[in-house]
């Protein structure tokens, strides 16, 4: 018979602490390798905002590289405190009364450790502020084999001095990391990754870059192409500003979360269709097409179709309290349940509905035969205006469309013919749209046949 | 439309003769491999079947395959296929590609009309995720750049854009829609003029073998490992710019047998960003005769033959065992 006792002393202690093997196992499996490098990007524009909060990064620089064996990415961007390496950047998870930047992209105090260890097992991280200057450099083996007690979790500054006086120009952090991971390895030696790396840092910092901000990879200059939105006397887009203070966010004070949202049409895309939306300048979604914004039945909307190609809205949330946007930790997604989110995806959806109507009206204007098509002639003869320039908010303007012609009723007709005789008709009468093929062609049989002029 | 081999008569592209002779002449080094005669073919053989005829006349290839995306012409395709060892396959190459059995060794060039795009590199992946150690891949497009389009199309592209007509803007418009995320960071419209169009379409082709590699060897040890060594790059104009590049996958451990292929001693190969430039001089048949009689010689020999410019004999002292001898025949 088994006998059962009340267990005491140690042995009623199960050990939860984690390995650091474990840990490091958890905290990068989630991460794709670009999204871990732009978080050190993220780091070097939060030290751009610290030194210059007006937003202008004239000559502040983040310069990367890397190759089959390194990885290094430097700035000028003002460089890390040393009580800030100490008590935050390296401490694991970030504790709440952390002093952020304000307006800050790195929120979650994983960052900069998550990177490291996603990339290699050696890092070197040197550090120069207007009074400090310091370097950490960690063996991630050595670290791993040391033990797992408390004390043995943390990193240790190889060299520290205080009290400098420094010039901001010469201010700044190196990082290098090396014996990098097979899979890293691999993946920096492939231009195809570079490329892609280059082009989700255009998009995720692209209103970083529009403040001048020079960022490189390999010596080439990243660039991206401003938000724009078809402006004109008969189209102008829709643009909302909404300010939520932090006591009906969170019940404590606390800075607000200012938002920006527009909405309108720009180049025809399937592709870039879509809602975009911003924290603290960082993209967190792009040409979102799913319900996760405004689209389909969820919130009594239309699904993403061909005909909303021309359809852009922009979503800027920016608060002095980074925890208050809605953002998740990769910066890839956004919380959908937060209650922010929630009230602001209900403004864009009033503000895409207007915008969808007129390209639903331009699609039944294309397809009649009308001579006067106001919706067309606006969107042709509208100019692409970056966002950034509206600013008095009003409601999406866009001309009415003409009422169904008082004429007769009209019937549409369709028919397949072999290609090569199709473009032997366009060529002989002269048009160059297919619709006009068949117009011409009805005409000239009815012309013909029935004596009548169409 | 009707296909381009009812606009251009292939077998009178003098520039496209003397690539593909130089090719089959480095085909024919595969043999460490395994006998060339036992390699399978696979191209699109159109309805002159040029590549198929010069292939098995000269290495006695007999699995062939040609591939042809127009399926409203069978008869015509078959009716001009010169060797009943050459199957014929109705589809799109992206869809005949993925059912081909791979491990056989393989010669495969696709010899495309159209300019680099998606489906193209889809092409070039499917291929280089399958294909055996020893196999060769070539891959030619039309690398003509855009030239400045009409006013109609200078102020539809105005509309569709919101922004004013620039010629680079534009062709980076059209590169982006071909090509997608592939284009290299930082391409700019520059860069999509005149012979550098070629250069950045042989990068992406090239990054494009590079990533596919990389993701079938992700699992593999370090011997098994495909590895891919560029052998051809050349440039030509028979009418359009067009680009061919090509090279063997081996795997790491077959190092030594591509070593005994010995393909550098062919003087037209080319391992990297550096091209082939062939050019067919016009040369009447009594020229070619009087040149031939001289050649080989060193190169600081000087030929003669009256009232042809140096540059003309040159060029032809490079390509003259490829050079292809166009007459005119009466079939009785």
């Amino acid at each position: 018979m088994a006998r059962t006792s009340s267990p005491n002393g140690d042995r009623v202690l199960i050990n939860a602490s984690p390995t650091k093997e474990f840990f490091i196992h958890m905290l990068t499996r989630d991460i794709p390798l670009t999204r871990a490098i732009l978080d050190l990007v993220d780091n070097s524009v939060d030290g751009a905002r610290r030194i210059r909060p007006d937003g202008d990064y004239d000559r502040l620089w983040v310069r990367m590289e890397m190759d089959a064996k390194h990885f290094r990415i430097a700035d000028n961007c003002g460089g890390i405190p040393v009580d800030v390496a100490r008590d935050y950047a390296f401490r694991f998870g970030r504790p709440k009364e952390a002093e952020g930047t304000p307006g800050s992209m790195g929120q979650f105090g994983v960052g900069m450790k998550r990177t490291f260890f996603r990339l290699g097992r050696h890092f070197v991280v040197r550090s120069i502020t207007k009074e400090s200057r310091f370097t950490v450099d960690v063996d991630v083996d050595k670290w791993m084999a040391d033990g797992e007690s408390p004390e043995k979790w943390h990193f240790k500054f190889s060299e520290i001095e205080t009290g400098l006086h420094i010039k901001e120009k010469d201010t700044g952090t190196v990082i290098e990391v090396d014996r990098l991971l097979p899979n890293v390895t691999d993946a920096f030696a492939l231009e195809n990754f570079r490329s892609r790396l280059a082009e989700e840092m255009s998009h995720a910092h692209a209103l970083t870059l529009d403040r001048e901000l020079a960022i490189t990879l390999d010596g080439l200059p990243i660039k991206h192409d401003p938000q724009e939105l078809f402006s004109s006397q008969l189209l102008k887009p829709g643009f909302i500003v909404k300010s939520y203070s932090s006591k009906t966010l969170t019940g404590k004070s606390g800075p607000p979360v200012r938002v920006k949202l527009y909405a309108g049409v720009s180049e025809r895309s399937l592709h870039e269709g879509g809602w975009y939306l911003f924290c603290n300048g960082r993209q967190i979604l792009r040409a979102d097409k799913t319900a996760t914004t405004v689209w389909g039945d969820r919130h009594q909307m239309r699904v993403y179709h061909p005909d909303f190609a021309y359809f852009r809205g922009y979503a800027y949330f920016d608060s002095d309290d980074g925890a208050l946007l809605p953002w998740t930790t990769t910066k890839t997604g956004v919380d959908a349940d937060s209650p922010i989110y929630k009230a602001v995806r209900q403004e864009m959806i009033e503000m895409t509905r207007p915008v969808l109507t007129f390209l639903t009206n331009l699609e039944k204007e294309r397809a009649t035969a009308a001579a006067v098509r106001p919706l067309e002639h606006a969107i042709t003869t509208a100019r692409a205006v970056q966002v950034q320039t509206i600013t008095q908010p009003h409601a999406f303007v866009s001309p009415l469309p003409i009422r169904a012609p008082s004429g007769p009723k009209m019937q549409k007709i369709q028919f397949v013919k072999p290609a090569a005789e199709v473009e032997k008709a366009k060529q002989l009468l002269k048009v160059r749209s297919f619709t006009a093929v068949g117009e011409k062609m009805f005409e000239y049989f009815m012309r013909y046949e029935t004596g009548e002029k169409e | 439309m009707p296909g381009s081999y009812r606009i251009i008569n292939y077998a009178l592209r003098p520039a496209k003769a003397i690539e593909r002779r130089m090719l089959c002449a480095a085909f024919e080094r595969l043999n460490p491999f395994q006998r060339i005669q036992k390699y399978r073919y696979v191209g699109f053989g159109s309805i002159y079947f040029s590549d198929f005829q010069l292939l098995h006349r000269e290495l006695g290839i007999t699995d062939m395959l040609s591939i042809e995306k127009d399926v409203s012409a069978k008869a015509c395709f078959r009716f001009n296929r010169p060797y009943k060892c050459i199957r014929l396959k109705f589809a799109p190459s992206t869809e005949v590609l993925p059912t081909l059995n791979w491990g056989r060794r393989t010669i495969l060039w696709l010899d495309y009309d159209d300019r680099l795009n998606v489906n193209i590199l889809g092409d070039i992946a499917t291929v280089c995720l399958r294909a055996t150690s020893g196999s060769i891949v070539v891959i030619s497009v039309n690398a003509q750049p855009d030239a400045e389009p009409s006013k109609e199309d200078r102020d539809l592209y105005q509309e569709e854009t919101g922004k004013p007509f620039d010629l680079g803007d534009y062709r980076l418009h059209i590169a982006k829609e071909l090509i997608g995320e592939k284009l290299p960071a930082g391409t700019s419209g520059a860069d999509l003029r005149g012979q550098d169009l070629a250069k950045v379409f042989r990068k992406i082709i090239h990054n494009g073998i590079d990533e596919q590699l990389s993701i079938r060897n992700a699992m593999l040890p370090a011997e098994e490992r495909i590895l891919y060594r560029q052998l051809f790059h050349f440039r030509y104009k028979d009418g359009a710019q067009m680009l061919t590049v090509g090279g063997i996958l081996y795997r790491a451990a077959e190092e030594k047998t591509v070593m005994a292929c010995d393909f550098d001693m062919l003087p037209f190969i080319r391992s990297g960003i550096e091209h082939c430039s062939i050019k067919a001089p016009c040369l009447t048949a009594k020229e070619i005769r009087h040149l031939n009689s001289q050649l080989p010689t060193r190169p600081s020999v000087k030929l003669h033959v009256p009232g042809v410019p140096d540059a003309d004999i040159q060029q032809y002292a490079e390509v003259y065992r490829f050079f292809p001898t166009f007459s005119e025949i009466l079939f009785a």
